[in-house]
């Protein structure tokens, strides 16, 4: 094969994508590398990081399963139907990515908080929202779901319409259609958009710390021992976080592109 | 050499001087990095514009913590700071004086000013629960009762936290009533907050590790500014806040005995009768203990500051009639009179306006 010049675009398309992965990865290699062993061994060992991990993750696993039951309808409605204020929805969808996490705690505290506009009526049944499970996994919900919506109403208008339609003739009730032909079709899509929605809960601290100091999460706690400890400590808990994270992720993205290749 | 390193290497000898030379100090204007407790955000935040408006040269820029965090960015994080103002003076020779700094070998400060002092007070608002009943003689009876929610500092990075665990102490001893302690904080945390009495002193120790029980009734928050929040959205019926932020916010307040609100010089020696000692074990070789007194903040140069001299000014601001006046105007008032505690290595502008104390 004849060797194409090196052209100056060439040349700097390479060296600002080095620059930038070199941005992203030394300080995370360096969190990691940076920690001693014993350290780590120490922060691991610790009852309150385990169960602040195992917290974490099922938080997050369960806002997933709740923004799935929520999210997949409202994503196949934003790709299939032409309705009235449709842009105005996927808007809406979009804006807890850009609005500031310290704020969405803020505005879930005035309305889910004990005395909040959905707050108070809840209380009177039970249900409360700050400092328990229930308020960390609301946060994570609030501030992931959009990620499912929009890679789900993606892989929903990458479906043939003809398929579906051609299901329909033949017979297929609209739910059999959805779970027969459409998911399937778009599965791939929602459940990256599932993973990414996952990820952004278990990296959530702005909103989930106004709402639910307590129990904390890992990003809480990252913090907190940055705040008591210093940043030894905070180092060791973030190097555990970050490793986790990387083995967690690069299997479901394995099994994700395994998936696809079949 | 592979061409990609080659073009790596380029870049980064081309950029890194670029990167280094960049700061986002307005031009002609000195930065002045203030780290303040928490407690202090709305007096600062006046004072900034003031001293701005007097000092178009200075560029001001705070940044408020619980107390502990704001020495610990000091000598943990070796930010370079050029005032530090704690609510408790008492940090200052315990965190700042006995660490050195590395690059100069000597401590990170030699001096600090009590400028304030405080009370501790209950905030609350007319939407608390048993507001309507709350007052000076059963508030610990009803902050600890079911359905209420308290909210509590942490004392591991806050002062007003081992402040309130102080103050429920004493106030056995000022109402004559055993348990009081106990019945508000016992089986709230997953690993207890303890004490015991050892010869006419209380020892109260907090654990390395303290976090509230799913059901507990308090809400505990890293510094006592979260409180705030907190009594004013009304998910805590009660706070331990200090009287010049419940003033400041416009909570309704139970005004707690001299004997209890640490603001009462003359009770220091009652005061002395409680200790909270930070149990901290894995991470860290600070043992750090308190004792009861009257609450007295603190400010200092760090010895690293990098605009000593913008930093003298700013204090002899604070200090000066308009600093005065902004603080008063925050139900905050100045001590009377500033002292330091070593006269002699304060700044010679500084001198004029403080005396000598212990």
């Amino acid at each position: 094969m004849k060797r194409r010049p090196v052209t100056g675009r060439d040349l700097y398309f390479a060296v600002a994508g080095a620059l930038l992965i070199a941005f992203l990865a030394v300080p995370l290699a360096f969190t990691v590398v940076g920690t001693p062993p014993e350290l780590l061994g120490q922060v691991l060992g610790a009852a309150e990081v385990r169960r602040s991990l195992t917290l974490t993750f099922l938080a997050s696993a369960l806002a997933t399963v709740i923004g799935l039951s929520v999210g997949v309808p409202l994503a196949h409605l934003l790709a299939r139907r032409r309705f009235r204020g449709r842009s105005l929805v996927e808007g809406l969808i979009g804006l807890p990515v850009v609005v500031p996490h310290t704020a969405a705690g803020v505005a879930l505290l005035m309305v889910f908080g004990r005395q909040g506009l959905l707050g108070e009526p809840l209380s009177r049944v039970g249900l409360r929202f700050t400092d328990n499970v229930a308020g960390i996994t609301l946060a994570m919900l609030f501030v992931g779901v959009p990620f499912l919506v929009t890679a789900g109403r993606d892989a929903f208008a990458l479906v043939e319409n003809e398929t579906e339609q051609a299901a329909l003739t033949d017979g297929a009730g609209p739910w059999q259609v959805f779970f027969l032909v459409t998911l399937p079709a778009a599965w791939r899509g929602v459940a990256s958009g599932a993973l990414m929605m996952w990820a952004r809960g278990i990296s959530e601290f702005g909103a989930v710390v106004i709402l639910a100091y307590h129990p904390k999460v890992l990003p809480v706690l990252v913090y907190e021992f940055f705040e008591a400890f210093g940043v030894a400590a905070a180092g060791a808990v973030s190097a555990l976080l970050i490793l986790v994270a990387l083995v967690v992720f690069a299997v479901a993205r394995l099994a994700l592109s395994r998936s696809a290749d079949r | 050499m592979r061409a990609s390193a080659r073009c790596l290497l380029v870049l980064v000898v081309v950029l890194a001087p670029l990167l280094v030379g960049c700061t986002p100090t307005p031009p002609g204007r000195t930065p002045l990095v203030v780290f303040a407790a928490g407690s202090l955000i709305i007096p600062f935040g006046q004072l900034e514009t003031a001293f701005e408006a007097a000092h178009p040269e200075i560029d001001v820029r705070l940044e408020y913590h619980g107390s502990i965090q704001v020495i610990r960015y000091v000598t943990d994080i070796r930010q370079e700071i050029d005032v530090v103002a704690s609510a408790d003076h008492a940090l200052m020779p315990m965190l700042l004086y006995s660490t050195i700094n590395p690059d100069s070998n000597e401590p990170y400060a030699d001096w600090t000013i009590r400028f304030a002092g405080n009370r501790l007070a209950l905030a609350y608002t007319d939407r608390s629960a048993f507001h309507d009943e709350i007052n000076a003689d059963n508030w610990y009876e009803v902050i600890a009762r079911d359905g209420v929610r308290l909210g509590l500092s942490d004392p591991r990075f806050d002062p007003s936290g081992y402040r309130s665990l102080m103050a429920l102490k004493l106030a056995e001893t000022v109402y004559g009533v055993r348990g009081i302690f106990d019945s508000v904080l016992r089986g709230q945390f997953e690993t207890p907050i303890t004490w015991f009495w050892d010869d006419g002193e209380t020892l109260i120790s907090v654990p390395e590790l303290l976090a509230t029980k799913a059901d507990s009734r308090i809400m505990l928050r890293g510094s006592s500014i979260h409180l705030a929040s907190l009594v004013e959205s009304g998910d805590v019926d009660y706070a331990f806040l200090y009287e010049s932020v419940i003033r400041q916010q416009g909570f309704k307040m139970v005004e707690l005995p001299a004997g209890v609100n640490l603001g009462e010089e003359a009770l220091a020696e009652d005061y002395s009768a409680v200790r909270v000692h930070l149990d901290f074990q894995r991470f860290t070789s600070v043992r750090p203990e308190f004792t009861g007194e009257p609450i007295a903040y603190g400010v200092t140069i760090p010895s690293n500051a990098p605009h000593p001299e913008a930093a003298v000014q700013f204090i002899a601001f604070l200090l000066g009639d308009e600093g005065r006046a902004i603080m008063a105007a925050n139900y905050h008032p100045l001590r009377d009179p500033l002292e330091v505690d070593r006269y002699e290595a304060l700044p010679a502008s500084l001198q004029a306006v403080v005396a000598p104390g212990p």
